[in-house]
């Protein structure tokens, strides 16, 4: 479903992602594990196009200069220089790290903003859906999403991104933040909306404790070059792994 | 093989560390280049240039003093709209001052300075809390009223404004003094907000939160720079009223809001110094164009417009990268 190939990208003078590649396969979850500053939202800030607006912004700016190489292939098509709105059309959608929500509008108005494009239908069905995914949001519906806690928002962003129906679903550092028995809920709710609408998700994560068990694939990413691959099994039972995420 | 650009530092810290810059006379040019071309220019076009531009120049060091007290202002989380109100406040002082107690310029434009400062500081002071477009509005607003209470009370020569104002012994003297204090508000507050006090100002504009995180009175930091950068304008305005020998309601004119906000856009702003650029640039180009009557102000828009889209970082920052930094194609290593 999605392919990257010996992807390089630069700010400025430092390498923040030294010759990546890896596969997405339909239906999988598949994890980028790695540290602070390994190149993690880097990579989803290129998967989802956002890098191209960033880079033109700086450019304009006369900021620091963004360059990309490599490419990325989605179903079979190349989209490294596809705009970011043309991507969330063809259905990559990025949860975005520190979930950025609009802190002045209501839960259910900030999911009406992410499914504009959507029928009122649609709307309709896929908030049902996420208020069922993630059933803590439902009585906060007319609440002020700014005065929601880290979770709560986090869910929200993560809902905000299915209001456009993706095929790939991106979470950057979903449990960014959040306590364990939140990240817990998280992530089976995060299982349980791949395993009910089969959709495609590659998560970023930090914690590699909770989100091994529950990915079919892992790729270890270290100073944005990938050390490591393999399922998440095999990853759990590394002893690299162990010492260096799990403590062990 | 895939190449990129690579921008590369001229290494200024090494140029600028103790003994390593006198080594040789090129790197003292590189660092004081800079610097001593602003003074070697403010001392020298009074000289060259004719009555008439000399009167442009003086114009430009007017509007540079109320782009880097908009500057300022602007560094310190406060968008003013309303730079004429500094401008008139130090215009009225001084000319009242001039024409009630007969006080001589020499005291009178010091005096409005602080003045001018206070009372538009001690106006401004019940919106400090107020951020952004509200902040602006209220600045924009109180010149406006302002001009209609002199205008309804017939105070301080009501409409017909305060004539027959002693000057400045010459008009050399009225050039070099607003050049001097062009250059020592340029200097000087750029080493301000270098400096640790600075640094609280620009973190309140980063991030107000943050600072009083830091036990820090914002508002009372906010109020400091207020004052300062209003005593700059109120420079600006006493010694205007001075050449003028007169003082009237066209000071709260908003050409003195607008104008220093585009001197800043176009020359940077940050910086101070792209403020200073920018009235260099855009009082004589708009003195130029008078030839072209009306349609002066579309060519003055149009060029505004075109440095806003096609460099809005500002002329100065642009110069200082390109004069900082040099690029080069390497290849990208796998």
């Amino acid at each position: 479903m999605l392919e990257v190939q010996n992807l390089l990208v630069f700010f400025e003078n430092a390498l923040a992602l030294n010759d990546f590649s890896m596969t997405v396969k339909k239906g999988e979850i598949v994890g980028v594990i790695g540290s602070n500053s390994a190149g993690k939202t880097t990579l989803m800030n290129t998967l989802s196009g956002l890098i191209i607006d960033m880079a033109i912004k700086e450019r304009r700016k006369g900021g620091e200069r963004i360059t990309v190489y490599g490419r990325i292939l989605y179903q079979g098509k190349e989209i490294t220089t596809t705009r970011p709105t043309d991507r969330v059309k063809r259905g990559i959608a990025l949860a975005r790290e520190r979930h950025p929500v609009f802190p002045e509008s209501s839960v259910m108005e900030n999911l009406k903003i992410a499914g504009y494009l959507r029928t009122r239908a649609e709307i309709k069905e896929v908030s049902e859906y996420a208020f069922k995914v993630f059933p803590a949001l439902m009585p906060l519906k007319s609440r002020k999403a700014g005065f929601l806690s880290g979770g709560e928002q986090q869910m929200l962003s993560i809902g905000m991104s299915l209001m456009v129906k993706p095929k790939l679903l991106l979470l950057d550092e979903p449990l960014l933040g959040l306590s364990p028995m939140m990240q817990k809920t998280l992530i089976s709710a995060i299982c349980n909306l791949q395993r009910e609408s089969r959709i495609t998700v590659l998560i970023t994560e930090q914690f590699a404790r909770p989100v091994l068990p529950i990915i079919d694939r892992g790729y270890v990413i270290e100073n944005g070059m990938l050390t490591l691959s393999g399922t998440g099994q095999e990853l759990m039972d590394n002893p690299e792994i162990k010492a260096a995420y799990f403590g062990v | 093989m895939k190449k990129r650009k690579e921008r590369i530092d001229r290494g200024i810290k090494v140029r600028s560390g103790d003994i390593f810059a006198l080594c040789s006379w090129r790197e003292m040019l590189y660092l004081s280049g800079p610097r001593l071309f602003p003074l070697i220019a403010c001392a020298v076009l009074p000289l060259v240039l004719d009555t008439y531009w000399q009167r442009v120049l003086l114009s430009v060091a007017i509007f540079g003093l109320l782009a880097i007290s908009w500057d300022i202002l602007a560094q310190s989380s406060m968008v003013s709209l309303g730079q004429a109100l500094f401008f008139g406040m130090g215009a009225y002082c001084s000319g009242a001052m001039d024409h009630y107690w007969h006080l001589s310029p020499f005291i009178t434009i010091p005096l409005a300075t602080i003045m001018g400062g206070v009372i538009s500081t001690i106006l401004l002071l019940p919106v400090l809390r107020l951020r952004g477009i509200y902040f602006a509005m209220v600045t924009l607003i109180i010149p406006l009223m302002l001009v209609r209470i002199i205008e309804a009370t017939k105070i301080l020569g009501g409409t017909e404004g305060i004539s027959g104002l002693t000057s400045l012994p010459s008009h050399w003297i009225e050039l070099y003094l607003s050049l001097a204090a062009l250059l020592a508000a340029l200097f000087g507050f750029r080493r301000l907000m270098d400096s640790d006090y600075g640094l609280v100002l620009k973190g309140i504009n980063d991030n107000d939160r943050s600072v009083m995180n830091a036990g820090i009175n914002i508002y009372w930091f906010k109020a400091q720079a207020l004052f300062l950068s209003s005593a700059v304008g109120a420079f600006a305005g006493a010694l205007m009223t001075h050449v003028y020998m007169f003082v009237g309601m066209p000071v709260f004119a908003l050409d003195y809001s607008i104008l220093p906000i585009a001197a800043v856009v176009v020359g940077g702003g940050g910086s101070l110094a792209g403020a200073v650029l920018g009235a260099f640039i855009l009082v004589p180009l708009s003195e130029a164009l008078r030839a072209l009557g009306g349609l002066r102000i579309v060519f003055y828009g149009a060029f505004l417009v075109f440095f806003i889209v096609a460099l809005p970082e500002g002329i100065f920052h642009f110069i200082t990268r390109k004069y900082h930094q040099f690029e080069r194609w390497v290849e990208v290593e796998k």
